[in-house]
Order: structure tokens, then sequence, then C-alpha cells
């Protein structure tokens, strides 16, 4: 967690453009939350989804912050989204849903909820990027 | 219907067929060790993610995603031991590493 899943039209999005939208939304929800790299993903589904719009952002995040930074950190995925691919903004709307963190283990550990991350778990990451070269 | 299921997600091209077959299996009996139900009432579903379609940390992901679904809700404490338990099953199973795999286990 946090988990984006991008639901596009088949064909719609390259793959380079998938790999920079995920990298900005790991930089962008780092950069509004503080969390872990290694702990975002990021998922693109070519599925026949029925949602308002033909390109819809999906996401899953831990509960417990603020609504602030919650509709900061919607407002900048869909903006960075749309910057890289060019869909046009009435094409695109999402949402982000909330669990509780305890109900999920990553990493080997069951995640902390916001503001509760001890420096156990950061170090988790930095070890998980040394391992994969990053 | 069935108290426990799971729905398990993986990178394409990562784990073969029979390599999840004992993964279903695996699920179901640690399910069975930790909350007692019967092995023949929990669905096990597995999907893929196509090659170049899934990510963590900005870059290609090799991570497995198990999303359990639990009727009735349990306590942390049970929670913890089966995802736990998932965990360790899972790594022996399919060889992943720790970092490879986010286990989830969620009231229904």
């Amino acid at each position: 967690m946090p988990f984006y899943r991008c639901v596009v039209p088949k064909d719609s999005v390259s793959y380079d453009q998938r790999a920079a939208v995920a990298k900005a939304f790991t930089d962008i929800h780092c950069g509004n939350t503080g969390a872990p790299r290694s702990f975002v993903h990021v998922v693109f589904d070519e599925a026949d989804d029925r949602w308002e719009t033909p390109f819809f952002l999906d996401g899953g995040n831990r509960a417990g912050r603020s609504e602030e930074v919650k509709a900061e950190l919607l407002n900048d995925l869909m903006s960075a989204f749309r910057e890289i691919t060019g869909v046009a903004e009435a094409d695109f709307s999402g949402r982000i849903t909330e669990g509780p963190a305890s109900w999920t283990m990553e990493g080997g550990m069951v995640l902390p909820e916001p503001g509760e991350e001890t420096a156990e778990w950061y170090e988790h990451d930095l070890q998980g990027q040394a391992a994969a070269g990053g | 219907m069935s108290k426990v299921s799971f729905r398990c997600t993986m990178q394409e091209g990562q784990i073969d067929e029979a390599t999840r077959e004992r993964l279903a299996d695996g699920l179901r009996q640690v399910t069975k060790g930790v909350l007692g139900e019967s092995p023949d009432d929990i669905p096990v579903s597995f999907s893929d993610i196509p090659s170049g379609f899934g990510f963590r940390g900005g870059e290609p992901s090799t991570t497995s995603l198990v999303n359990g679904s639990i009727g009735g809700g349990v306590t942390q404490d049970v929670r913890e031991e089966l995802m736990r338990g998932i965990c360790d099953m899972w790594m022996e199973i399919s060889g992943c590493t720790v970092d490879e795999l986010v286990v989830s286990a969620r009231d229904a």
C-alpha cells in the first residue's frame, strides 16, 4: 500500500507513458505523505470496467490522513496522469478509498498507521532499494 | 457463501500453473490452521498483471498481492497470525523474497 490502479482503454497508454506515470505517482505519493517509495504500487488495467469516464484512477491507501492531504494527493496524481498521457480532463476521474493499515502485511511487517511509522520501517525500505540496485 | 476467500494477483510469467496449485493448497491449509475453516470452503483465484503494466516504487514490479477476505472479522492477533503464515508459506513455495509479497486480510 498504497495501491493505485489506473483503468485505461486498450492500447491507449504506451509503456513509456505508463512508466512515467508510475514514477510520477511514486514521487507525488511519497512527497505528500512521507511514505517509503518501495511501498507504492501502480498498476494499469485495460479492463472493461464501467466508470463515469474512459480513464479512471482507483486508489487504495492507508486510512488516517487528513481530508486536506487526501484531496491534495488525488489532485496531484490526476494532474500528473493528464500531463503525461495527454488525456482530457473530461475523460478522467478518480477516487481514493481507504482501509486500516493493520489489515495489510508488506515486507514481512504489518503496515503502521499514518504518522506511526518507525525508523525500522524506513530502514527496511532503504534495504529493499539497495537490494534492487536502486 | 464462503467465510474466507483469496484473490491473488501476480506479475505475468512469474509463477507457473503447478506452483499456483501448490500456493492455493497452501492458502487453504494455513487458513484451516489459523481459522479452522474447511479447505473445501475456501475459494482461491489467480490473475496476472501483464508485463509492463505493474510497477512498484516507480520501477517494474515483481511483487505478488494476496488479498484475503474474512467474513465476520477476526481479532488483530489472529489476523496477523494468518498473514504471517501466508507470507511464510508463499515465500517457501514460490521462492520469492519478503519484499516481493503483499498480504492483506480484510474483514468482509
